[in-house]
């Protein structure tokens, strides 16, 4: 299912273009499908924008039904990927907004307007509840949400995967399918690499806790805008061949995919790698190595002590948990379905995104010097 | 004969101690051989093949009979051809046509080589090789089609390479010479040795259909031997080291043994390193196609004593100075846990690449690509011997509707119980309340019920008198009752 190079994709729209993956998908098809015509619909479009004569910026608000319906009527797209997510520390109230009702406004202006392919950015955590590790986890995890599910962000994101997913094939001409990446980062993201960045800056490199025997999934950003734009395509080419539908096996549509960088790394090699990118230069002997356990009780304490004095916690169990965890995933069925493999193999991706950081910094610093 | 420093070494390694013990004491060849039967021929040939490699003869002798002959032979006429092209003192016109032609000579009865210089150790196995081109007669065809196809095309690769003077100047230039170089001197022979497995109905055929994965198998153990030479080549002046690799790191080959580019040598063996285990995924891949288990164990064992050496060799220094060798007990585990089953072998890559991976320096140029090469193969015997299976379906709800059902379903769970648990109440009270009025009706005397029942939890508690009292109260009562 190899896409050739100028294939375009018709009329696109990028809903949250204006975010970190949503912008990363923008440059991607600028610059793998340049015929392609890219309207990105945003909250706020004033930051992220690209010079490209193909590409559009409309402010919209996707919990306004009317307005979407509108919207996708007068630029009648033959694909759409969904980006649009709120910061996952919002309160619960906004998730079921954005995620649940924004997702279904735009999958009934979608079907309204005759779109052809639909592909939702959904999320890894899905199937993950925060206690049980993954080990090689592969679509067949069941959901876990509800009661079982720590983060409401992630339960919402998980309704509207099944939204997005149940509505395949109604009517008969739109195709939906989800993408769920696990751990991305790079130029621009707000979450991984600033925290990793700054931990190594508050000289926290020192310690490790664990084994580091737990292999871990991060994604590079691009690898996730590849995955979602092989996606549209083989939406696009399902819905050539209407109303044949594709055996189980190469199914697309309806269908949800795991998508990273295929090179689970050990927690701590991945923390190491970005702060070597970032600067540190700390010999590997110097390391200490905190056991679990004996991390978790302190964790414990001081979360209680900092909860006293009313500030954070310089160490948590939660982050404690996180970093001594197996949690990788099998991507053998984007790579079977989709003909998906990574372009930007993980060291370059770390190499890119910490320097970004680094630029970033360093023009803050200009500004202030100024 | 043992040394005393080897006596205290395994006084304090006594695991590695009981490794050997258990290998001599335990391990039963898959196939036994009567040694008697052997032809004179053959018993030569054996004997060459236990002179010219005591490690590989071991796992040959024990190979299925029916390919025990065939690889002997393929080996010992690899052995010959390779002994042509190392020796230097045979002048280039006179190795060339003998490497191009190998495969024909292997069909000239009583054909021998007596020009090898004296200094050469195998020189012994052409002065008699008549008895291997004797012996190659009686195998089945198809067997010798297949090893004289491989000698054509291995020792047309070593003329090319001896033609090359570049190559004899400077060494192996680019990753893509070094990884041509150990196809031809072992990338060949994994497919040669695939081939006869195949044909002898041993092997999965599918392994003919990958052949990326025989070539990794040669690969893997050419690389590891390359690298861990680096010292002992350098002596005999050869280099095999790519120049793509080590010119990252110095500038002229000589500068990775001086002292102070300690580091930099180190970085370099990293990568030599790290292009070997690229190949490690693929070897398991390879060895869960064999049917068999002394074919199984002919191919595990050297994979699993490459892993292990590459652990010993690496962020080693010692390699640039001396031979560095894995002990003699762990080569007994490795043997013990690679005669079993390919499950034991993936566990036994796993725990040297986290091995490795413990040792893995941050601050190595190739830290992470090693890392992620590590965690690959973690990855692909996950994905064969998961440990984990997809997680009974706890029926999360998955869309919103689902979520009020449920939770509508929990709530009118809750109210069914208690209506349940009314009802049962009301209908013993109801029963209860009937009978009492029926007993009423018929002339009950509750108040004497009362009365005893009050008395007899008095007596019981001890408040009231027991007996006479009572007897008497109750005849109070009586005779009351019928005024």
């Amino acid at each position: 299912m190899s896409a050739s190079k100028f294939q375009t994709l018709g009329t696109v729209v990028v809903v949250g273009g204006c975010g970190f993956l949503g912008n990363h998908i923008v440059s991607y098809i600028v610059k793998r499908h340049p015929q392609t015509q890219i309207a990105v619909l945003d909250l706020r479009t004033n930051s992220n924008r690209h010079t490209s004569s193909t590409v559009s910026y409309h402010d919209g608000d996707i919990t306004d039904l009317a307005a979407m319906q509108k919207f996708f009527a007068q630029i009648k797209p033959d694909a759409v990927i969904h980006t649009a997510s709120p910061h996952f520390n919002l309160p619960p109230a906004i998730h079921d907004k954005v995620n649940v009702e924004g997702t279904k406004n735009l999958l009934k202006a979608s079907q309204d307007a005759g779109v052809k392919a639909f592909v939702y950015t959904s999320s890894a955590s899905v199937i993950f509840g925060g206690a049980a590790e993954l080990v090689n986890a592969d679509e067949k995890w069941p959901l876990v949400t509800g009661d079982a599910q720590p983060e409401y962000y992630t339960t919402t994101k998980a309704y509207a995967e099944t939204y997005v997913l149940e509505a395949n094939r109604k009517p008969e001409g739109f195709l939906t399918c989800a993408i769920r990446p696990a751990g991305i980062f790079g130029e621009g993201d707000v979450q991984l690499l600033p925290k990793m960045v700054t931990a190594y800056k508050d000289g926290k490199t020192k310690y490790q806790v664990g084994d580091n025997d737990n292999l871990f999934d991060f994604t590079y950003v691009e690898n996730v805008a590849h995955g979602h734009v092989l996606a549209v395509l083989a939406l696009l080419s399902t819905h050539k061949f209407l109303p044949t539908v594709p055996i189980d096996t190469e199914r697309v549509d309806g269908e949800a995919f795991f998508i990273t960088n295929g090179e689970p790394v050990y927690f701590w090699d991945f923390a190491r790698a970005v702060w070597h990118e970032a600067g540190d230069r700390l010999p590997l002997k110097s390391v200490w190595h905190l056991d679990t356990g004996f991390a978790s009780m302190v964790g414990f304490f001081s979360e209680w002590a900092m909860w006293l004095v009313g500030k954070t916690p310089n160490l948590t169990r939660a982050q404690v948990r996180y970093s001594t965890l197996k949690k990788y995933h099998s991507i053998a069925k984007a790579r079977n379905r989709l003909g998906y493999q990574p372009i930007v193999s993980l060291d370059e991706g770390v190499r890119r995104g910490v320097r970004y950081i680094i630029e970033q910094d360093e023009k803050a610093g200009q500004k202030k010097g100024q | 004969m043992v040394s005393p420093k080897s006596i205290a070494y395994y006084v304090f390694h006594p695991n590695e101690l009981r490794s050997i013990i258990q290998w001599k004491v335990w391990h039963n060849p898959v196939h036994e051989r009567d040694e008697a039967k052997d032809s004179e021929n053959l018993k030569r040939c054996f004997h060459f093949l236990n002179l010219t490699s005591r490690s590989f003869a071991a796992v040959i002798m024990e190979l299925h009979p029916e390919l025990l002959v065939p690889v002997t032979l393929f080996y010992l006429i690899l052995r010959g051809l390779d002994t042509v092209e190392d020796d230097m003192t045979i002048p280039l016109e006179k190795k060339e046509p003998i490497l191009r032609n190998f495969q024909d000579i292997l069909e000239k009865d009583g054909w021998t080589f007596t020009e090898n210089g004296p200094n050469e150790k195998d020189r012994q196995l052409l002065v008699e090789f008549n008895v291997v081109i004797e012996e190659f007669k009686h195998i089945k065809p198809a067997y010798r089609e297949i090893i004289k196809d491989i000698t054509k095309r291995m020792g047309n690769g070593m003329a090319d390479y001896a033609n090359n003077a570049e190559h004899n100047l400077v060494g192996v230039d680019t990753i893509r010479d070094y990884e041509l170089y150990c196809h031809y001197v072992a990338g060949l022979v994994g497919e040669g040795l695939t081939r006869l497995f195949v044909e002898a109905g041993l092997a999965n055929t599918a392994l003919l259909k990958k052949p990326e994965l025989m070539e990794s198998m040669g690969q893997f153990l050419q690389q590891v031997n390359i690298t861990r030479d680096i010292k002992e080549d350098l002596d005999d002046k050869r280099r095999f080291w790519p120049k793509e690799i080590w010119s990252k790191h110095v500038d002229t080959f000589e500068d990775l043994f001086k002292p102070e580019n300690k580091q930099k040598a180190l970085d370099c063996s990293s990568e030599m390193i790290y292009t070997a285990l690229t190949r490690a995924d693929d070897c398991l891949y390879y060895l869960a196609g064999l049917r068999e288990q002394s074919v199984f164990n002919f191919c595990a064992i050297p994979q699993t004593m490459a892993i292990a050496t590459l652990n010993a060799c690496f962020q080693n220094y010692d390699i640039f100075e001396k031979n560095v060798k894995i002990t003699k007990g762990e080569a007994c585990q490795l043997m013990v846990e690679s005669s079993q089953n390919l499950q034991l072998v993936c566990e036994v890559f796993k725990r040297y690449a986290r091995k490795i991976a413990k040792k893995n320096n941050p601050h190595d140029p190739n830290f992470l690509k090693i890392s992620i090469t590590i965690g690959r193969i973690e990855q692909f015997t996950e994905s064969i011997f998961p440990s984990q299976k997809p997680p009974v379906d706890q029926k999360s709800p998955a869309s919103v509707e689902e979520a009020e059902k449920a939770k509508k379903q929990a709530y009118e769970d809750r109210w069914d119980l208690i209506y349940m648990t009314a009802a049962v109440i009301l209908t013993v009270l109801i029963i209860t309340g009937c009978m009492i009025f029926v007993a009423y009706l018929a002339g009950a005397r509750f108040d004497i019920a009362y009365y005893e029942l009050k008395q007899q939890v008095g007596e019981l508690l001890g408040w009231i008198e027991p007996k006479a009292k009572a007897v008497e109260a109750v005849k109070v009562v009586t005779e009351k009752s019928e005024l």
